[in-house]
């Protein structure tokens, strides 16, 4: 049974070395990452989240929204989102640290949300953009209430002040500001 | 297949059931069985996905949200429906290669019971809570174990047929699948560690996500397709394949090089450029076992009239489209992983394009294959009506090739193409069921076990 024991051996070794080479070695080497002041004696970025931002976090995730929208900007010359204007700087890991789920999604169905917070100048714009009513299918009608879905739930308003939540265009130590 | 056509046990009046076939039957009907309710479910909700507008009445309720929909289609899909198809596949092509006459199929049967209930149970969290932050790993925390234990018992028996089987055969095929199945709860369970258990800091948890699709992906489903496609080539075509000495480097070439193909889809995200390169170099050396695997199975059927042979038997048909449309989502992912070519594909529905290649047009197919030769062996029925797979056949193809085309040429619209699509592989999947189920009964004595739904 020689045969079988290397079978079944390289194979499982065949799944693990991949996660040990990959997973554990960017754990190694992003175990220290935490927050960074932009300049010396600065504030810690990125800052805290306000608690309604993180409540908001979980109606994200819920609803399935990161199966449309991503939230990353890749660097300058690995496609056009510096210049489409998706955000002043690329996403560096540092941008997720204090995040407890990381939501960097793979399609771009809607926009990218990495600086939506950036981009959204009110509250009624940001549930605008939550109905859908540019474009898209308008189908989070239930978070909200009134003939004309005027009256944001409390879901909506967490949703809300979670996507106003996020920016990265602050200077970070991998991705400083020009 | 086993040339033994010996009675089955002393109570049933269907001898042509061999022994190794007739202890199979239970479990077999089980695993099927659900596999093909979860494909109608799965294409029905993929259908839903599809519509730009979904029918008044059930379009303003959460629950239809796009984002759950399409988890919920993509669980059912990838756990529901090739899991339980590839448990009871395999099982029972491990058990024809190495004469293997199953004692204790009842705790496949359990398994497999408590797999589809844990399924049950996420696919329904889904639905009503909400998917998680990871594809394939957005279902309950408390469902892990769970799935994991059914998986061990369900799951590991082509291991089991493969270490106690009482002939020396050895043949690619039996690696393959040997291989496939031990690597799923391994990497299930590290990957669960990884996001919930003792999750990874920030990005790293996106790695290991990465890590875990694309090992589940080529590994356990795509592992298994091709033992499949190595036994059905060499089977149909009643000769050795091409190059077979080739064989063993092209089965530990593309189990070595698999697993490390996963950052490619992680290029220009924020991860450490390191992983990235690893991911477009690992794309790149799978297309070493692409050609050796292409040489073996293409070589053979490109030989003597092989695809003419193929086209004319259901099983092989199916089959040899599925090793063609696995082997090009491979090398497409090769020229994918380019940094420049995929700064233009990243998020868009290319990638989408991929997974519909290599689970839909590749291992699905390997499985519908698969499926028209074990079928009426395990159940003693027979398939029922010829229009019905001429059916399934050209409305699976035409869908799969349609809904290819909506991803691969036109990226981000999901327009009428893909409804159509969705639509043509409902009407299959509803044809390759209703027959399945008439095939998997028809050889159950009346007062004999059902198999269970969902």
């Amino acid at each position: 049974m020689k045969n079988f024991r290397y079978l079944v051996l390289g194979a499982l070794a065949a799944t693990a070395l991949p996660f040990v080479g990959i997973v554990v070695g960017a754990q190694a080497q992003f175990n220290s990452l935490g927050r960074a002041p932009a300049e010396e004696g600065g504030p810690l970025m990125p800052p805290l989240e306000p608690g309604q931002a993180i409540q908001g976090r979980q109606v994200y995730l819920s609803l399935g929204c990161v199966s449309c929208h991503t939230q990353q900007v890749r660097p300058a010359g690995q496609g056009g989102d510096i210049a489409g204007a998706l955000g002043a700087r690329p996403s560096v890991a540092r941008d997720y640290v204090l995040q407890p789920v990381v939501l960097l999604g793979d399609r771009r169905i809607g926009p990218d949300l990495a600086n939506y917070g950036v981009r959204a100048k009110a509250d009624a714009d940001v549930h605008l953009a939550i109905l859908h009513k540019v474009g898209g299918r308008d189908q989070f009608g239930f978070l909200y209430s009134g003939a004309n879905h005027e009256i944001p739930s409390e879901r909506a308003v967490m949703l809300a002040a979670y996507l106003r939540s996020l920016r990265q265009d602050y200077s970070s130590p991998e991705a400083p500001l020009k | 297949m086993t040339q033994e056509q010996r009675s089955g046990r002393p109570d049933e009046d269907r001898s042509r059931l061999s022994r190794i076939d007739a202890p199979l039957r239970a479990p077999f009907l089980l695993l099927f069985g659900s596999a093909a309710l979860w494909l109608m479910l799965s294409s029905a909700l993929s259908l839903l996905t599809t519509l730009k507008a979904l029918p008044a009445g059930i379009g303003s309720y959460e629950w239809f949200a796009h984002g759950r929909l399409e988890a919920a289609a993509r669980n059912a899909f990838v756990y529901g429906w090739a899991g339980n198809a590839l448990f009871a596949i395999n099982l029972w092509l491990l058990a024809q290669l190495g004469r293997f006459e199953i004692r204790n199929g009842w705790m496949a049967s359990v398994g497999g019971l408590f797999w589809n209930l844990a399924l049950t149970w996420c696919t329904g969290s889904v639905i009503v809570s909400g998917p998680g932050a990871y594809a394939l790993l957005d279902f309950p925390v408390g469902a892990g174990p769970v799935l994991a234990a059914s998986f061990a018992l369900a799951g590991l028996w082509p291991v089991v047929a493969y270490a106690k089987r009482p002939t020396g055969h050895n043949f690619a095929a039996q690696w393959f699948v040997v291989g496939a199945s031990v690597t799923f709860l391994l990497a299930f369970l590290l990957a669960q560690a990884a996001v919930f258990w003792a999750p990874a800091s920030g990005v790293v948890q996106a790695v290991a996500h990465s890590w875990y699709v694309r090992t589940v992906h080529l590994l356990w489903l795509g592992g298994s397709a091709l033992g499949l496609g190595y036994y059905f080539v060499s089977k149909v075509l009643a000769r050795p394949l091409h190059a077979y000495y080739l064989a063993s480097v092209a089965f530990w070439t593309y189990f070595l090089f698999a697993g490390w193909t996963a950052p490619a889809s992680l290029i220009g995200s924020p991860v450490p450029l390191w992983i990235q390169s690893i991911g477009v170099v690992g794309s790149m050396m799978l297309l070493v076992p692409v050609l050796l695997i292409g040489l073996n199975l293409l070589g053979a059927l490109s030989r003597d009239g092989g695809w003419f042979r193929a086209w004319n038997s259901t099983s092989l048909r199916f089959i040899s489209i599925g090793i063609v449309s696995l082997l090009a989502s491979l090398a497409i992912a090769a020229w994918a992983s380019d940094r420049s070519v995929n700064a233009g594909l990243r998020f868009t529905s290319f990638a989408e394009g991929q997974n519909l290649l290599l689970l839909y047009a590749g291992v699905t197919f390997c499985v519908f294959g698969a499926a028209y030769a074990a079928l009426p062996r395990v159940s003693g029925g027979r398939w029922p009506s010829a229009a019905a797979i001429h059916v399934h056949f050209w409305a699976s193809t035409l869908g799969a090739a349609g809904a290819a085309f909506a991803a691969f040429a036109h990226p981000s619209a999901h327009g009428f193409i893909s409804a159509v699509s969705a639509a043509l592989l409902l009407i299959g999947h509803l044809a390759f069921a209703s027959t399945a189920f008439a095939a998997l009964l028809s050889g159950v004595p009346a007062g004999e076990s059902q198999p269970a739904h969902d």
